[in-house]
């Protein structure tokens, strides 16, 4: 390595002014918007301390949108991953046609979200193939379609967003399984293990890591849920989420100090969860 | 047991193909059906739906700028990338730590963080609803910098060091010597940039407003509230968002699936 601060500088600088700008600045700007009171029409910003806080944590809108939130996360993070680890352990080994499923099932995660909600729209509406199924299995669904009913709004949303995901977090689970040795289940096998002995001694063990950075990634991820919602329900029928609360009232009511607040308060539960799942895994993995 | 695995993985197969399957079929319906379901196993079929949304209307202006916006995007962060994650991996400047762990914050912090702040800053500067807007404070992202970093950072220095005894400077040797060398995972970076991009809602969502400037996703997202939904248009449109993709995915799948895998693993 080489001591070059001028080149160094010149090299890294469109990284430094656009983490400067567009990350620092904003960062610092909605604290303090935090604890103003910033709206489009007056142009000055009133300080008024904690009083957005106190306002959001009083705030029906807000409590059902932090709790639909917590469903959500917990709601699919452990289906998404028990369903992805066990595509993974299926398409795991080679056989005939084994790229035409593990692209099939990854398709879903990097199309657009926007046309992926559309076309769930469209299947959970009344007389909508998810519509026509459920009435066939028997079970009666809401008179106008799954996504206009309070009871089934926000969970139909959920079940598209595992949908959609679990290809993604297989291919994670794939290169995990990649990497552990063969000689250990060679050895295994040696001494006479089965299936299911193999699996639960050796697989989950070792996948441990890659499960630990879903989690954590998904975590991250689940929290911000948004677009899904923008599209099929606007965050009607009891669906509304924190970072939709954030939108609607920064961007549509214009209480910008009061959308800050609301996101600064998700961010420091997201930072919360992140810090304890890491401090988790490192404990896991030096014991 | 075989024929039972093969049923079970295409069971599966079928229930995550059907629904982008769907939204081919409906593509090609007359839309004077209305919402009808019935039309799986129809056989009507009408190309008029796609030559409408070419002709008339909107959604070929979204196209158009959801290319010019992801190629501008793509081609910025090729370059930035590379540069920034050269100077970390090779030069010894004061605070290079400093701003490596920047890269890192900024790979964890969520970005919901700055929709608000991000919006008034784009509106001060006078961006809004412009090209700058969805352009700008996309040009270098952490992802690829960290990605090219390891990358170069498992490059022997040899190479760089002989140019530099006979005399080259630096950009010689950073653009004709260490940029070819990067080609696979400057690959990788560039697929994986257009294709966020090009999938990308919330920010050009909100740092716009007009529908010249409108990028596909968002005129889909908006489109519903135009009319009754207008299904086998709609989903016209949806097929220009989701065939760019399909065709990618096809070329470049390997270089797709490990910019994906090479971060969880390394972790």
């Amino acid at each position: 390595m080489i001591n070059r601060r001028f080149s160094g500088y010149l090299f890294a600088s469109p990284w430094i002014i656009t983490f400067g700008f567009f990350w620092v600045y904003p960062l610092f700007y909605s604290l303090y918007l935090a604890f103003t009171d910033y709206r489009l029409m007056h142009h000055t910003y009133k300080w008024v301390g904690l009083q957005n806080f106190e306002r959001l944590l009083a705030d029906q809108s807000f409590l059902l949108a932090l709790k639909n939130t917590f469903i959500f996360v917990f709601g699919t993070i452990p289906i998404t991953t028990v369903i992805s680890l066990i595509l993974a352990l299926l398409i795991e080994k080679n056989f005939k046609g084994r790229a035409i499923f593990r692209s099939g099932y990854f398709i879903p995660s990097i199309t657009s979200m926007v046309v992926i909600a559309l076309i769930f729209t469209n299947l959970y509406s009344r007389g909508g193939y998810l519509f026509l199924l459920s009435e066939m299995i028997g079970f009666s669904p809401p008179a106008n379609g799954f996504l206009l009913s309070n009871k089934t709004a926000l969970y139909s949303v959920m079940a598209m967003d595992i949908w959609m995901s679990v290809g993604y977090y297989m291919l994670l689970f794939l290169a995990g399984l990649k990497s552990i040795p063969k000689e250990l289940y060679e050895a295994a096998e040696v001494a006479g293990a089965g299936f299911f002995r193999k699996l639960f001694s050796i697989t989950l063990p070792l996948l441990k890591p890659v499960a630990l950075y879903i989690i954590v990634i998904n975590t991250i991820k689940s929290f911000q849920v948004f677009v899904e919602i923008f599209v099929m329900t606007k965050g009607k029928y009891g669906s509304t989420t924190a970072v939709y609360f954030i939108y609607e009232s920064g961007l549509n009511r214009f209480d910008f100090g009061y959308a800050s607040a609301a996101a600064y308060l998700l961010f420091v539960i997201i930072a919360a969860f992140s810090i304890a799942q890491f401090s988790l895994f490192r404990r896991r993995t030096v014991s | 047991m075989r024929i039972l695995r093969y049923i079970v993985l295409g069971l599966i197969l079928l229930i995550m193909i059907f629904p982008l399957l769907w939204m081919f079929r409906v593509s090609f319906l007359p839309s004077n059906l209305g919402m009808n379901f019935d039309n799986l196993f129809s056989t009507k079929w009408t190309f008029d739906t796609y030559f409408d949304i070419l002709t008339a209307g909107n959604m070929l202006r979204y196209f158009a700028n959801s290319i010019a916006v992801g190629i501008i995007v793509t081609g910025g962060n090729i370059l930035f990338c590379f540069l920034a994650g050269y100077a970390f991996a090779r030069y010894r400047f004061i605070g290079r730590n400093f701003w490596f762990y920047s890269v890192i914050f900024v790979l964890m912090i969520p970005a919901h963080i700055i929709i608000i702040p991000l919006y008034l800053l784009i509106f001060k500067l006078g961006m809004y609803d412009s090209y700058w807007a969805l352009i700008l404070p996309f040009l270098v992202n952490p992802i690829g910098i960290f990605l090219v970093r390891q990358y170069i950072n498992t490059l022997p220095v040899s190479m760089e060091e002989a140019a530099r005894i006979d005399g080259a400077g630096e950009f010689r040797i950073v653009f004709k010597i260490v940029m070819p060398l990067c080609k696979p995972a400057l690959a990788v970076l560039a697929i994986q940039v257009f294709l966020t991009n090009w999938n990308s809602f919330l920010f050009p969502f909100i740092l716009t407003s007009s529908e010249s400037v409108r990028t596909l996703p968002v005129g889909l997202a908006l489109y519903q509230g135009h009319q009754a939904i207008d299904w086998p248009h709609l989903m016209a449109g949806s097929a220009l968002a989701v065939v760019p993709v399909l065709a990618a995915f096809l070329f470049f799948q390997r270089h797709i699936v490990s910019g994906i895998t090479t971060g969880a693993v390394k972790q």
